[in-house]
Formats: structure tokens, C-alpha cells, sequence
């Protein structure tokens, strides 16, 4: 009995690689650990945002304005005269000739009509009136007084037109800043054949215009956020007021409000301050140039996030079975709906696991396959020098390299550059024999695959996997490439969007949501809101 | 940044429909291979499908046993509860003992998914290269929580069930109803002497009395651990008609993994894979993982809860203990002998042992007394 279990003690190498077993992984926590406290410390407190109306913001006037005209016309040239943009234009108002100043930046008040009247406007009006009579009687649909001279001065930089007037202690900003826009055209990144045209464009009062266009609700909320310390910026949240979830409203409030960066140039930045898990390959909001898929997700109950100066909404949370779907699905009758979103879930497979397959299948078990096609593909590689691992990543990297430099190109250069690129090269390569023939069928269905991903940044996620998956095939062959295949359901199925779990329907099963993920049932019977977001009201009708 | 509440379900609650599947993947596992060979051994007549039938009910007698304990101790997992029912230190032993039977039986899965790796797609490649890997991936989903695992085991399961369905319904043309005949020629004896080696297939089913500490509606624990225990019990089942009506008895107790080799004695022409062995290894391979994850996670949370230590910590600290005794069986003849003695314990700690438990609880408490309050 004793010598049996003496024996079966194992050897010290055994012990090491036990050792070695327990290091790693806790190296690797640790390190995650110190990662993901360094995410809590960037994310501090709710400062450098507050949330405002469309008004003006609630700071106090540190540099109040004084009665006196000479004065505070000194202070605005003090702060912003010596932009070569600013124009002042003093105006003797009125019978009495009270002195008045019009202030504002060439080519954000694009009505030259409208300054003509302002000033004609002044130039007879009585004298004595106060400002507020004098709002009242401004031929435009917007305009306000401030004492904060520093509010002033920056309005009439971000676009306002500002007008000073002898004897008051207030300033008045006329109209807001209209400056140079781009014409709404179809959304480029996510174009469709059937569907509207419309996408957004960098105006944030065009896109939320453009929200409250697609049908007539009384629920439809936007709310107005400032972020950005140096550079400030609007962002508004938008919702559907009795369908969300108050709680995830109160979340992605929380969340905007905590936002610390010095200036938000697109909404990429805005959802990578946001997210749950900055370490994940998958992305945690989708971004969208398109209103209706906007309003399409706030239906579902959820909230969009837009910023100016930018074409790409946010939709939060998001789950897996979103980033596969595009709103084709649901102008077309649903058998082709059902059939385009099966297509579409089989090329993320593809794009993700046919290059880890091909060098699983043929560095590691040839016997796998049919004979016949083994003996084909052995045949065609046998003039390659490389391991496959090595072929299929000359092939992969230089298709990458072909992709990125396309997007860069003008427009008449692109498809030259394909055909040159794929065409020639791949034709070369085989010729050369650098990779085999039937590689480069495998790598072009691979890319192909990942284009028919509607959501870009999803397919850049992909992309991202396919490599770490050609990395398991290479050392462990079809094992690894299971390897890989847990190892991505066990991060999705700890990986949350705002508190709701990435692969949901998938699990937990909700049954009911199943309508409308591999299948798109057809729309009678989709009649309730997807259970997943606990929306206030769960019929759809 | 945390979700308030109300909006995430309670992050350790899984519902019905997981804890089904999650018993479900924790049985489902090395005896789809093994199955046909271990019990036709000790039958040595066609009728082990009577066998896996009568353990299979038997199991679940054994399950609804837990299941009224474990129900007794309300949000209570079997090693809170042990100790209130014979007192702490003799409770301390028993849960000691169920950890360690808990880890090696996740040693001898993972062990046994090795071997079956090694000889059908890595022939040569060391054996720790294949285990360490699989023992991280599981950490990895276990620091997630009952949670997360329920949800890579609904993942994986209705893969398993659509390529196992697949492979039955494809090796169809194998069977032969004479290879089942005749039915109990030799008496009842060589049944009863099969259910031996049933129960090691069934060993697993002892999760139940931590599974129902976590569901979500303990109400419908009845339901969901029944059909939990019989999706196994069917696939056992037509596992066992299809391999030896299949193969025939003699050619089950020769062979090592007699499922693989029905799979792969029929060539499907003109498919993309000729043999379906290659699937039904991928399946088994996922189904592998998920029984070492359930077993590691049972492990994990008893040590947690038994010492009251982090349960991340007691991760990390299995995860070289699970790896040594991966590597104790020297070769593929004592990793069966080690299923034997799991299969043996597993009588001892989980026929007798909630048997015993509930006739003192129900002696202590009198049953009318629901539960102390922690």
C-alpha cells in the first residue's frame, strides 16, 4: 500500500511545472488587477462636467460687467481683440446716440441679413429702453444676458453674437452660432440598398433634429451634458421617457457625468470613458450613423449618446447578436431578413476561425479531412519553404496592410490599388512560391467574410481575434483552436455592456428575445420589447 | 463602476433553466467515451442498457434526496449546512472530504481529456503542454462565478447535443438490433453487477446540493434538477444502445474510447469531414471543460466557504493541486482505475451520505423547524 503511493508521487519536474502552473496566472492577475485599478483612478470624480440647459451654463461671474461702456469694452478687447477673426462694430443706438458695440466672429453668423436688421434695429431704436425690452423686440428666436464677462467673451468666440450698450450691467448674446455644416448625405460606413438615406453629420442640434424627425412622440428626451475641460462640447443623451429602464438611465448618467477629458473629438473617446471594461477586445457601445437604426434601439429601450462635431451616435448597452444585425433585416420580408443574419453569423465565424482551421487541419491533422482534398492541398504546398503558420500570416498581414492602405487612398486610386494588390500579389505569391493557391481561397473568403460584418468596429474586433486564434492553431493545433473558441465564450460571458450581459439571448436563454437573433421573425410577432433591457413597458402594442 | 442593482440580475443567482444545464454538463461528460466499454465489462452481456437505465433512476432517487436536504437550508450550500446538521468539526470533515473528492475527480477529467487528446490529435506533445493550458482557461471562468459558468455551459451544450444527435443518427446504419439481443439471457445478476460502474457516470449529480443554494426561484428546483439529471441519463442511454448495437458487445470491452471508434468505423462521402469522429471529439472536448469547471468551481466555493477564506484566493491555490493530480495515473490503465475508485467513493460520500444527513436533520430539526438564521 505505502510503496504504491510512494510510487505514484511524482517526479520534481512535476512539482515544477506545478509551480509554474500557479505563477503565471497569478502574474497575469496581478497585472490585470493593476490594470483595471488604473481604469477606476482615471475615472474619478464628477468634475469637468456639468450638466447644463440649452440656455447657458449656471457658473458663477467671476469678472462681472460694470455700468461703464469704456470699461467693459476695454475687457472684451483685452480678452479675445486680438483674434484677427473678432469684429467689433460700434454703434452710436438710437436718437440719444447711446454708445453700443455688436461683436462677433467672422463666419459663424452666416445671415448677413440678419445683422443688417439687428443693427438697423439698433440704430432707430428709442433711447431708455432697458435690455430686456430691447430682447424683446430683436428680430431672431434666440437671445439672453449675462453679467459674466467671461461667459461672454467665450459665447461670442464659440458663435454668438454679442452686443454691449452703454449704461448696462449686462451683456446680450443674440443667436446662436451657425457656422459652416456639411450637407446631410448617406451614411458612409454603414450604407444600405433598401432603407433611408439619411445619416448624421457633425451638427449636433442637425442630428438630434434628425432623431425627432423619423415620427411624432411626446417620450422622445434629450438631455444637454457639457464635457471637456480645456475645450468644452455638447453631448446629449437621448431616450424614449416611458420605456427605459430608470436605472440604466441613472448608470449612463452617473457614467457621463464622471467623464474627465480635456477634449472629446469624436464619440470614440466618449465611449471608451464610458465603458465597463476597457481591457476587452469587444467593444461595449455601437457606434451608428444612422437615425433609424437610432431609433430602432431606443424603441428597445435604449439610450443613445451623441456628441457635436461628430456623425457616429453611441447606442448603449449593447449586446453580441446587435453587432450582427443591420436594419436591412427588417426592411426586407423575413425570410431573406432571417436568411441575410444566418449569413452574417457564419461569416464572423468564418473571418474569425478559417485561417486558425486551415493551419490546424494542415500542420496538425491532415488525416482530418477528406483524403483526397488532403492530398490536393499538400500537393499545391509543396513548393513552400514556410510552416503554415508562417504562410498564412505573410498572407494575412500583407491583406491587412492592402485594407488599411485602401481606406487612406483617394477614391479613384482605391479600386486600382485592389486589383493590384489582390490580384497581382496573390497571384505572385502563389506563383513565387511564397503560399499555396489554396491558402490564398482561404485568406480571400476570410476578408471577405469580415466586410459583410455591418458594424466596422466590430469586424476591427474580429480582425483583432483571427490573429490571437492563428496563434492558438499554430501551437496547439485543433485543441488550441477549442482552446480559443472557450477562452472567447468565457471572456463574453463575463464581459457586461452596462450591466447587461454581452450574450444575451443567447444565455441566459431568454426565449422570447430569440425572435429576433438568428432569426428575424416576422414583425407581427415581435411584439414585445427584448426582455433583456426591462424596459418600463414591455407590449410593443 | 457598478450597475445599480435592480437593473443586473443579483450576480450569484442562476436561474432554473442554468442550474438544469449546469447539472446537466457536470454529468455529461468522459462517459459518453467510456461508457459502453466500463460497464459492458462488469455486465458482459448486451444488457448494460438496463444498467445505465436502473442507475439512472437510481441517481435520481439520489437527486430528489439532496435536492429535500438541501431545500431544508434555504440559500445554503451543502457545506454551510453539514456543519449545522452533525456540528462543526465532524461537518468540517465530511466537506473536507467532498472537496477532496471534488478535485480529483477534476484532476481525472482533465486527465482524461489529455489522453484522449494525446492519441487522436497530439500524438507526441508533452502532456503538461495540454493540461496546463485547459486548467487556466478553467480558473479563468471560474473567478467568474456560478454565473458566467452557467453561461459558457449554455453555450456549449446545445453544440453537444445537436453533434452527439448527429453522430447517433448517422451511425444508425451500423446498428444492428441483434448486437442487443437477448435481453437479460443470463438472469438479472449481470444488471446488478453493472450498476457498479453506472454510478461513476453519474458521479457529478452531488453539485445538486450546491446548485439549489443558488437558484434564483428555489421553487422550481424539483423541475429543473430532474430534467437536469435526465438529459444525461437519456444520452447515456442511447450512447450505450447505439455503441454496442453498433459494435457488439465484444468489440466494446476491447476497445478504449468504443464511442470514438463507432464514429469513425463509417465514412460519410462527400461531406466536408469524411469521419465524424472529428466533431464528436470537438464536442467532447468542450463537454470535458465544462465538468472540470463545475467540479473546480464546487471545490473552490467549499474550501471558500468551509474555511472561510477569498474565494479567488482558493482558485489560485487549486490550481497546482488540480494540475499534480492530473499528473499522478501513470499511464491510461490507472486513469481508469482511478474512475473506478471515484465511482466507488461517490457511493460511499453521495449515496450514503445525503441519506444520512437528512435522517439527522430530520431527527434534529423535526422537521417542522425550517432552518436556523445565519
Amino acid at each position: 500500500m505505502l510503496s504504491s503511493i510512494k510510487s505514484h508521487i511524482p517526479g520534481w519536474e512535476v512539482f515544477f511545472q506545478a509551480l509554474l502552473t500557479l505563477a503565471v496566472p497569478i502574474v497575469i492577475y496581478r497585472i490585470y488587477a493593476a490594470l483595471n485599478t488604473l481604469a477606476k483612478d482615471k475615472s474619478g470624480s464628477a468634475e469637468g462636467v456639468s450638466q447644463t440647459t440649452y440656455s447657458g451654463t449656471e457658473e458663477l461671474p467671476d469678472h462681472p460687467f460694470s455700468r461703464d461702456y469704456d470699461n467693459n469694452m476695454n475687457r472684451v478687447r483685452e480678452a479675445i481683440g486680438a483674434n484677427s477673426d473678432v469684429i467689433i462694430r460700434e454703434l452710436a443706438v438710437g436718437d440719444s446716440e447711446v454708445r453700443a458695440a455688436l461683436v462677433f466672429v467672422k463666419g459663424m453668423q452666416e445671415d448677413q441679413l440678419l445683422k443688417i436688421q439687428i443693427m438697423q434695429m439698433l440704430l432707430e431704436a428709442p433711447f431708455g429702453q432697458s435690455i430686456s425690452n430691447l430682447i424683446d423686440r430683436i428680430p431672431t428666436n434666440s437671445a439672453h444676458t449675462t453679467s459674466s464677462m467671461d461667459e461672454f467673451t467665450q459665447s461670442i468666440l464659440f458663435g454668438y453674437m454679442a452686443l454691449i450698450i452703454d449704461g448696462h450691467s449686462e451683456g446680450l448674446l443674440i443667436n446662436p452660432p451657425c457656422g459652416p455644416s456639411r450637407d446631410i448625405t448617406e451614411p458612409l460606413s454603414e450604407s444600405l440598398l433598401r432603407g433611408s438615406r439619411v445619416g448624421f453629420t457633425e451638427e449636433l442640434n442637425m442630428n438630434t433634429a434628425m432623431i425627432r424627425k423619423q415620427g411624432l412622440t411626446g417620450n422622445l428626451q434629450i438631455r444637454s451634458y457639457r464635457v471637456g475641460d480645456t475645450i468644452q462640447k455638447e453631448l446629449a443623451i437621448v431616450y424614449l421617457n416611458d420605456i427605459v429602464n430608470p436605472d440604466l438611465l441613472k448608470e449612463v448618467h452617473a457614467r457621463i457625468e464622471s467623464i474627465k477629458i480635456d477634449f472629446a473629438a469624436e464619440s470614440g473617446s466618449i465611449e471608451q470613458l464610458i465603458e465597463d471594461n476597457y481591457l476587452s477586445p469587444f467593444q461595449q457601445a455601437q457606434n451608428t450613423e444612422r437615425p433609424d437604426r437610432v431609433i430602432a434601439a431606443l424603441l428597445e429601450g435604449k439610450i443613445a449618446i451623441l456628441l457635436d462635431g461628430t456623425p457616429f451616435a453611441l447606442i448603449v448597452p449593447v449586446t453580441f447578436s446587435m453587432l450582427l444585425q443591420s436594419p436591412e433585416d427588417y426592411f426586407e420580408r423575413w425570410l431573406p431578413g432571417t436568411l441575410l443574419r444566418m449569413l452574417r453569423f457564419l461569416a464572423a465565424f468564418i473571418a474569425v476561425m478559417a485561417p486558425s482551421l486551415y493551419i490546424s487541419f494542415i500542420s496538425f491533422h491532415p488525416g482530418l479531412i477528406p483524403t483526397e482534398l488532403a492530398l490536393t492541398i499538400i500537393e499545391t504546398r509543396q513548393g513552400v519553404p514556410f510552416p503554415a503558420l508562417i504562410e498564412v500570416m505573410i498572407l494575412e498581414i500583407s491583406i491587412e496592410i492592402l485594407r488599411e492602405a485602401g481606406i487612406r487612398l483617394p477614391k479613384p486610386i482605391g479600386p486600382a490599388m485592389g486589383i493590384v494588390g489582390g490580384l497581382v500579389i496573390g497571384e505572385a505569391a502563389v506563383q513565387a512560391g511564397i503560399v499555396s493557391p489554396f491558402l490564398v481561397i482561404v485568406v480571400a473568403v476570410t476578408a471577405i467574410s469580415s466586410f459583410s460584418i455591418p458594424v466596422y468596429s466590430a469586424g476591427i474586433t474580429l480582425r483583432m481575434l483571427r490573429f490571437v486564434a492563428m496563434l492558438f492553431a499554430a501551437i496547439l493545433g485543433m485543441y488550441g483552436t477549442i482552446l480559443f473558441f472557450l477562452l472567447v465564450c468565457c471572456h463574453l460571458s463575463k464581459l457586461k455592456s452596462f450591466g447587461v450581459p454581452y450574450l444575451t439571448p443567447i444565455t441566459p436563454y431568454r426565449l422570447s428575445d430569440w425572435k429576433d437573433f438568428f432569426v428575424r421573425m416576422p414583425i407581427f410577432l415581435m411584439n414585445r420589447r427584448p426582455k433583456l433591457m426591462k424596459t418600463k413597458q414591455n407590449k410593443r402594442r | 463602476m457598478s450597475v445599480s442593482r435592480s437593473f443586473v440580475e443579483p450576480n450569484d443567482k442562476i436561474t432554473s433553466s442554468q442550474a438544469a444545464i449546469v447539472l446537466n454538463n457536470t454529468m455529461l461528460g468522459a462517459g459518453i467515451l467510456t461508457l459502453p466499454r466500463s460497464v459492458s465489462e462488469s455486465v458482459k452481456t448486451p444488457d448494460s442498457w438496463i444498467s445505465v437505465l436502473v442507475g439512472g433512476i437510481i441517481v435520481m432517487l439520489v437527486v430528489v434526496i439532496m435536492l429535500k436536504l438541501s431545500l431544508r437550508f434555504p440559500g445554503k450550500t451543502v457545506f454551510q449546512y453539514t456543519q449545522t446538521i452533525i456540528g462543526r468539526y465532524p461537518g468540517m470533515v465530511w466537506c473536507l472530504m467532498l472537496i477532496l473528492y471534488y478535485v480529483v475527480i477534476a484532476g481525472f477529467e482533465i486527465r482524461a481529456m489529455a489522453e484522449v487528446t494525446l492519441f487522436y490529435l497530439l500524438e507526441g506533445t508533452p502532456i503538461w503542454a495540454i493540461t496546463i493550458p485547459f486548467i487556466w482557461l478553467g480558473a479563468y471562468l471560474v473567478l467568474g462565478g456560478i454565473n458566467s459558468i452557467a453561461r459558457v455551459f449554455q453555450i456549449v451544450f446545445p453544440i453537444s447535443l445537436f453533434i452527439l444527435i448527429v453522430s447517433y443518427l448517422l451511425s444508425l446504419r451500423l446498428f444492428q438490433i441483434d448486437n442487443l439481443r437477448p435481453v437479460l439471457g443470463d438472469g438479472i445478476y449481470p444488471v446488478i453487477q453493472g450498476l457498479k460502474s453506472t454510478v461513476l457516470v453519474y458521479s457529478g449529480c452531488e453539485v445538486v446540493m450546491t446548485l439549489v443554494a443558488q437558484l434564483e426561484h428555489p421553487k422550481q428546483a424539483l423541475k429543473a434538477m430532474l430534467t437536469g439529471i435526465s438529459i444525461p441519463v437519456g444520452l447515456y442511454f442511447i450512447t450505450i444502445i447505439m455503441v454496442i448495437g453498433g459494435l457488439s458487445v465484444d468489440s466494446a470491452v476491447t476497445s478504449t474510447w468504443p464511442t470514438i471508434d463507432l464514429v469513425r468505423s463509417f465514412e460519410i462521402t462527400g461531406f466536408l469531414f469524411e469521419r465524424f469522429e472529428f466533431p464528436l471529439l470537438v464536442i467532447w472536448l468542450m463537454q470535458m471543460f465544462c465538468n472540470y469547471c463545475s467540479f473546480f468551481y464546487n471545490s473552490s466555493l467549499g474550501l471558500s466557504q468551509v474555511f472561510n477564506l477569498s474565494y479567488k484566493g482558493v482558485i489560485f491555490a487549486l490550481v497546482p493541486v488540480i494540475f499534480i493530480v492530473t499528473m499522478i495515473p501513470k499511464n491510461i490503465n490507472e486513469v481508469f482505475e482511478l474512475g473506478d475508485s471515484i465511482g466507488y467513493s461517490s457511493i460511499l460520500l453521495f449515496l450514503l451520505f445525503p441519506v444520512t444527513l437528512s435522517l439527522i436533520a430530520l431527527m434534529r430539526f423535526k422537521g417542522g423547524i425550517q432552518y436556523e438564521k445565519p
